[in-house]
């Protein structure tokens, strides 16, 4: 085992980037890899969210845990996040939001005066740092219609005041500090379509074979009646194809395998960072989190504790 | 809003009217007159002003929903000229949205909302002291049909009865009932039975026959003998035998041996015997006793001395016709002959009887009040005989009627001719929606039946078809015993469906007009009529109306339903037709025709007759049903012969099941037994309970904080309006083996989902404190709500007027209001129980009290979130506890969308249970979510298609669904794992389910302890987990610990943490009680500034006078306190000691 080098050079290539989606192949590694992305941005990729409340009026509807509940769930803007301290590591402050490394203060003030319900949204959070602010949905099209996230609903003379605090945080401890709304991969599809044995088909076994996926994987080329292959990546590893070429009594018409090495992945964020953002931010946190595996004095430490089995866990 | 028709209907003013109508009026001087009762009040210090007083606010201050009740008492003195005097009669309750009930007039649920109800609001209950309760509906026999039975306790009445009797339930137009029973002497005669004051009285029906009209021995015999015909023995229909006319003839000796011939004779017989057991009827002569018995024991449903007459020959003949064996028994445990006891009914009868009482009660101080030595009270003075009045308690009948409807139990000497004095009432629960509705649609068998070890009263019958729901019974010890009516089923009342009262009288006179000229013969005094199989009796309501003849009579009853259905007709829409054809050896023949209120009617469409004005929907009950050819949409021809062709048709196969059982989707496609678990579960979910949640002060109250509506759901969810108050969450759930924590119907949750308020809830809880209740125990100290200014430490919890900021946080041990007493000038302050924190969430004070606030209630806010431990179920009964709350990295993911369960549960929940429904259901909802619309999932829907043409089956129509939106037909998808990223090894089926959080929650269950308190006899940890107790350590647990050969755990948890005591034993004479602590003297000797060394306790028997043989041992402390036990019963224990080794 010794000496040889396993190292690899993985590849990404980028398919597809808008604000708070994103598209790209990664190749050249395996699904550890992949996976450990796919983890990081969802669960340990920093973002800031409301996590303390303060309330000095409510009398809305709504309790006052209910309203804080749904506080923490708004997306914020947290491009800084990656450069503040959690809270938890500050020295500067007892987080009470006075601090600027690793708070952010928000007040609410709303009262219904009128005899229309009022609607409390995100938008009427007010933050004393303009670079975290509620992430806002509207396309820049329609402001009218696009009020952002409901808070609550007010009726005449019913108010809400409040003090929220947002601090920095990962979705591992609470899922309002997760940046990300999916992130998914999937194993690269490679098909092969047996030449010789279609043409055994029929025309109608064809397109029962083509119609037997429920994602549109094959199709019937207009001109010369060839299966074809349109998008490998609309397959879903559901062997319906595999399956229908079997019940046809043709095993081995299509041959579909997973390539091991290469991934395509989905990513899309609550819009607290950049879909492009929050995959830097956790090849960053990959990073950082291998440095301290490979830095650190516990694994020396660790092959003490542990003697062999120390040897053993590292793959000895 | 559904509700039975029974709800809202308290029928007060008529029925009163009635029970007053026939109470003894005492010497003609003195009787009661027109009963009145007013909508509910507030109790206020000036006279004129008047402010109604509502629900909520009776909610709200524990207060009853009572209305002043006052009656009008007559006094008329020589025939002069009525006095008429209101007495109050006290409060009587008022049940919601009634007559009386200021919610009635809130027709809107606008109007509702304004008054603090729920926009839904349908009354239906009661407010007595804050608590809402609902009066049982409770199954009786059918009144006024006389019903053969067989009881071996027949038998012991008296030498010679046989096992059979004719038993017939009475009822008067007020309600009151009293059951006769005519019994079946093995020599041929029979004895009629009654009871008066808890004691049965048996009659020969001889005699009875003779005092009810003049008739001769005859015209008796020839009555009982019509209904044999010797051209006829046998045939079908026949129901006599030759053995009748000799049964006649003993009959009449019976009498004759009594030397009774003539009526005036019977009549001063009954009057002779009865004299003593009349109440009030001391000097009356024997006739009038006799016309006594006769009016209120005998047929009480019946006025007329002929139509009882009729109906006892009609009695006597069906019971001759069973004993010969030419008809069968009457099934008591079948719904054919039971009707139920409505609310106004049972209300009606208890004031009834209690306004009796108060009248007798009040004619014995009269009484006392005129023979009494001063000689002062003066009848004709209306002053004294108010007085009189108001010694007598009036106020006390309200009260009677409050405490019934709080406690549930009856006081009565008479039993109101009802099988249970307790139970008669429930708390409705505002559990949930589901919980509260199914109160009102419950049916109890009878609180007497719980007890009875035979199953066959428990049986599901087919005579409860459509009327009973067959799915929604409790499991377990009620089961079978409480049902709940079908959704369709409803009860008829006293009022017809415009909300007039009905006029019973117009109504068969009218039918009777329908009858006759059909071709029925009336009944007269002395006319005979063949019996069955030529001529069939007609009953209508009890009363022999005529005779028809058989061949006509099937002609009349499809005429009479066309009349149920027509609208200009006077025919009601409930009538009952039950027609019993002829049969070889059936049930008794005849036509028996019922208007009366309290039976269960439901509808189902005619076929037969032509459609009148498009209204085919005709209201049937259990008794006709029997005999009725109703076909079933999913169930064929239900091998019914070409010669019965269906004359009716079920509106909707599930008309069957009740509003909670027809919740379930595609309940058609589970096993029977996990839709029963459905309907228990899904009362014990927490929900959306109320949407006046501010405005109640309920003292615990379940709240779901982020509901949703199913995706699948039958179509009564909107019928029934159950997205007002949604009981569950659609959750994605995966049905996957994975991380071993789903073992076992464990379920594992993912934690963002949770994060993100997936079952998220609260508790809120109402402390009532009410100062005036405390003050009249203590000595009447004057307290008040407020806190001490000099410990300031509680400030922050509690505000100036001794009761806690709204919204503030309090722990546990922290105090929540404060109280100063003014005599003592102290403060004390009530402090929280429990472990968990709460937060107030409300507080309200009763300002009736101007100047010191005396009552306030505290609704504190509990929040439970998805912990391990908690209940879940989704709507197959499939429950399951939260095992972990699983990392959402770790959950597997779909690939392609990305998607993670919000829930895993393990496959193996599925092959022995067969839910079927449930992986429909998760099909269903996921095709649902993908088109953004809701699945219908009626059961049995696909029998009421209309065209035949779509064979395909119900998952193909789902799954074409998934492959339209490109997911696999069979709702599977690949998953990959979250942990490692790679394939799963099969397919995981994953789709919505709509899954609903249970009531049962760790936080309030679960019970530890380390050390604390013991229980002081025999010094072991007490128990209950409110006090800190520990969990019991059981007979069963030791024996698995010895299997175990667990020695030193047993002794741990056995002696060493439970009651581990060193016990001094005198070896010499070997007992444990005898030893003595010798107290040494006191020797202040102090060496040198040394504390004084500790000296060796001195033990001694006191048995021995010695202290040579004590010895100390560990032990038990029971065994000790054992010892002790048994020395009281003069057992001497001795204990042999011996140092290990040797014996």
């Amino acid at each position: 085992m010794d000496g040889v080098s396993y190292q690899r050079f993985p590849r990404i290539k980028i398919r597809e980037v808008k604000h708070d989606y994103m598209k790209f192949e990664l190749r050249d590694t395996d699904s550890s890899i992949a996976n450990a992305l796919r983890r990081i941005m969802i669960a340990e990729v920093p973002t800031i969210a409301i996590d303390l409340v303060e309330i000095e009026v409510n009398s809305s509807v709504l309790n006052d845990e209910f309203i804080s509940h749904r506080l923490g769930l708004i997306p914020l803007t947290s491009e800084r996040a990656m450069s503040m301290r959690f809270s938890r590591d500050c020295d500067a402050c007892d987080g009470d939001g006075q601090c600027e490394y690793c708070s952010v203060e928000f007040y609410l003030r709303v009262k219904c005066l009128s005899d229309q319900t009022l609607d409390v949204t995100s938008k009427d959070l007010l933050s004393s740092d303009h670079t975290v602010v509620p992430v806002d949905y509207s396309d820049g099209l329609d402001n009218a219609t696009n009020k952002g996230i409901i808070i609550v609903k007010l009726r005449r003379g019913q108010e809400l005041r409040l003090r929220a605090i947002a601090r920095k945080g990962i979705g591992k401890d609470h899922a309002k500090w997760s940046p990300a709304a999916t992130v998914t991969f999937m194993y690269e599809p490679e098909i092969y379509i047996n030449e010789d044995m279609m043409e055994s088909l029929t025309l109608e076994e064809k397109q029962e074979l083509v119609d037997s996926s429920p994602t549109k994987v094959f199709a019937i080329d207009p001109e010369n009646k060839q299966v074809i292959v349109v998008d490998p990546e609309a397959y879903t590893y559901d062997d319906e194809v595999l399956k229908k070429a079997e019940a046809m009594g043709k095993p081995g018409l299509v041959e579909i395998h997973a390539k091991e090495d290469s991934f395509i992945f989905t990513v899309e964020t609550t819009g607290a960072v950049k879909a492009s953002q929050l995959v830097l931010n956790a090849i960053e946190v990959l990073k950082q989190k291998l440095d301290a595996v490979r830095l650190s004095d516990d694994t020396v430490e660790a092959d003490d504790q542990f003697g062999e089995l120390g040897a053993h866990m590292r793959g000895g | 809003m559904k509700k039975g028709s029974f709800a809202a209907d308290i029928y007060l003013s008529k029925c009163i009217e009635n029970s007053l109508a026939v109470l003894p009026a005492w010497d003609k001087i003195l009787w009661f007159g027109k009963p009145e009762v007013f909508p509910p009040q507030k109790e206020r210090a000036s006279k004129t002003m008047h402010d109604a007083l509502y629900p909520f606010e009776c909610r709200q201050a524990k207060l009853s929903y009572t209305g002043k009740f006052l009656v009008d008492i007559c006094f008329q003195y020589d025939d002069g000229a009525v006095i008429r005097e209101k007495i109050n009669f006290g409060q009587f309750p008022i049940m919601l949205k009634s007559k009386l009930c200021h919610l009635r007039a809130a027709d809107d649920s606008r109007k509702l909302i304004a008054h603090k109800e729920e926009p839904s609001e349908m009354g239906g209950y009661f407010i007595l002291k804050g608590l809402e309760r609902v009066i049982r509906l409770i199954i009786l026999p059918k009144r006024n049909y006389p019903m053969s039975m067989a009881r071996n306790s027949f038998r012991d009445r008296r030498e010679g009865y046989s096992d059979k009797a004719v038993v017939i339930r009475c009822v008067r137009e007020d309600q009151s009932a009293v059951s006769l029973k005519l019994y079946y002497l093995n020599n041929g005669s029979a004895r009629l039975g009654f009871w008066i004051q808890g004691r049965e009285y048996l009659l020969p029906v001889g005699i009875i026959l003779k005092a009810l009209v003049d008739t001769t021995d005859h015209e008796i015999y020839v009555n009982l003998t019509c209904c044999y015909n010797e051209e006829r023995d046998r045939v079908k229909g026949s129901v006599g035998t030759q053995l009748v006319g000799e049964r006649a003839k003993i009959i009449l000796d019976e009498v004759q041996a009594l030397s009774l011939f003539t009526r005036a004779q019977c009549l001063r017989h009954i009057g002779e015997h009865f004299q003593p057991v009349m109440t009030g009827m001391q000097n009356d002569s024997y006739k009038t006793v006799a016309d006594a018995v006769l009016r209120d024991y005998i047929f009480v449903h019946l006025d007329n001395n002929h139509d009882k007459f009729n109906l006892l020959i009609f009695m006597l003949q069906k019971l001759f016709s069973l004993i010969d064996q030419t008809s069968v028994l009457d099934n008591p445990d079948s719904l054919q002959n039971q009707e139920v006891l409505l609310p106004g009914h049972l209300i009606t009868i208890y004031l009834k009887e209690k306004l009796q009482d108060w009248l007798l009660r009040l004619q014995r101080l009269l009484q006392e009040e005129t023979d009494g030595e001063k000689k002062k009270f003066e009848l004709s003075s209306l002053a004294d005989v108010k007085k009189a009045i108001d010694k007598n308690a009036p106020k006390q009948m309200g009260l009677a009627i409050e405490n019934m409807l709080k406690t549930g139990r009856l006081v009565t000497q008479s039993g109101l001719d009802l099988q249970q004095r307790a139970g008669m009432t429930v708390q409705a629960e505002r559990l949930n929606f589901l919980r509260f509705l199914s109160h009102f649609r419950a049916v109890h068998r009878g609180a007497s039946f719980a007890g009875l070890r035979t199953t066959s009263v428990r049986k599901l019958l087919p005579e409860s078809w459509g009327f009973l729901c067959p799915v929604h019974t409790p499991d377990g010890e009620p089961c079978g015993l409480l049902n709940h009516m079908t959704a369709s089923c409803r009860i008829t009342s006293y009022y017809d469906s415009k909300g007039n009262v009905k006029d019973f009288f117009k109504m068969r006179m009218s039918i009777l007009n329908v009858m006759i000229a059909i071709g029925m013969t009336p009944s007269s005094p002395k006319l005979v009529q063949a019996g069955p199989p030529e001529l069939l009796s007609v009953l209508l309501d009890g009363r022999i109306v005529g005779y028809m003849s058989s061949d006509l009579i099937e002609k009349a009853v499809t005429h009479l339903r066309r009349l149920k259905l027509s609208s200009t007709s006077s025919i009601p829409v409930d009538l009952e037709v039950g027609y019993i054809p002829l049969s070889m050896n059936g049930a008794y023949p005849g036509l028996y025709l019922f208007t009366s209120p309290s039976r269960f009617v439901r509808p189902v469409r005619s076929i037969s007759a032509p459609a009148e004005e498009g209204n085919d929907l005709e209201l049937i009950g259990p008794f006709e049903q029997v005999y009725m050819e109703i076909s079933c949409p999913d169930g064929g021809d239900g091998g019914r012969k070409t010669v019965f062709p269906p004359t009716h048709r079920e509106i909707h196969p599930t008309n069957i099941l009740s509003v909670v059982g027809n919740l379930t989707p595609w309940s058609d496609h589970n096993q029977s037994p996990r839709n029963m678990y459905q309907c228990q579960m899904g009362k014990q979910t927490m929900g959306f309970s109320s949407q006046a949640l501010n405005c109640r002060a309920d003292q615990k109250l379940y709240h779901l904080q982020t509901p949703q509506t199913p995706i699948v759901r039958t179509k009564a969810y909107e019928k029934y309006c159950v997205d007002d108050y949604p009981l569950g969450t659609n959750a994605i759930v995966a049905v996957l083996a994975y991380s071993g924590y789903d073992m076992e119907d464990a379920m594992v949750l993912n934690k963002s989902s949770v994060d993100r308020g997936l079952c998220h809830g609260h508790i809120y809880q109402t402390e009532t404190i009410d100062l005036t209740e405390q003050s009249v125990k203590s000595d009447r100290a004057q307290r008040l709500f407020r806190r001490s200014n000099l410990d300031k430490s509680s400030h922050r919890l509690i505000d100036s007027d001794g009761l806690p900021y709204v919204g503030q946080r309090i722990n546990p041990n922290e105090p929540y209001c404060s109280i100063y007493n003014e005599i003592t000038s102290q403060t004390t302050s009530m402090k929280l129980k429990g472990s968990e924190p709460v937060v107030v969430d409300y507080v309200s004070v009763d300002v009736k009290n101007k100047t010191h606030l005396q009552k306030a209630n505290i609704r504190f806010r509990r929040s439970r979130n998805p912990v391990i431990g908690d209940k879940f179920s989704s709507r197959h009964g499939q429950k399951g506890v939260c095992s972990q709350l699983w990392p959402d990295v770790d959950m597997p993911f779909s690939g392609v969308t990305g998607m993670r369960p919000d829930l895993i549960i393990n496959p193996h929940a599925f092959p022995s249970r067969m839910t079927i429904a449930m992986l429909l259901e998760s099909i269903a909802a996921k095709g649902g979510a993908l088109h953004g619309k809701f699945v219908d999932a009626t059961p049995f829907s696909n029998t009421m298609k209309e065209s035949e043409s779509e064979s395909s089956s119900l998952v193909d129509e789902l799954g074409s669904m998934l492959t339209a939106c490109g997911f696999n037909h069979h709702g599977v998808e690949v998953l990959y794992s979250g942990v490692y990223g790679t394939e799963l090894t099969c397919e995981i089926f994953i789709g919505p389910v709509y899954y609903q959080r249970l009531r049962h929650m760790v936080s309030d269950k679960f019970q530890v302890r380390s050390t604390g308190q013991i229980d002081h006899i025999t010094r072991q940890p007490i128990k209950g987990r409110k006090r800190g107790g520990g969990v019991r350590f059981g007979e069963m647990e030791r024996d698995s610990l010895l299997a175990h050969g667990a020695a030193y755990l047993l002794h741990d948890r056995l002696h060493t943490s439970s009651d581990h005591h060193i016990a001094d034993v005198c070896s010499e004479c070997g007992s444990v009680l005898t030893s003595s602590i010798i107290q040494p003297p006191k020797r202040a000797v102090t060496i040198l500034g040394l504390p004084p060394a500790r000296e060796p306790k001195k033990v001694t028997c006191l048995a021995c006078r010695s202290s040579k043989g004590m010895e100390t041992v560990a032990m038990p402390y029971v065994f000790k306190y054992l010892a002790a036990e048994l020395a009281a019963m003069n057992i001497k224990m001795t204990l042999k000691l011996s140092n290990g080794a040797g014996a």
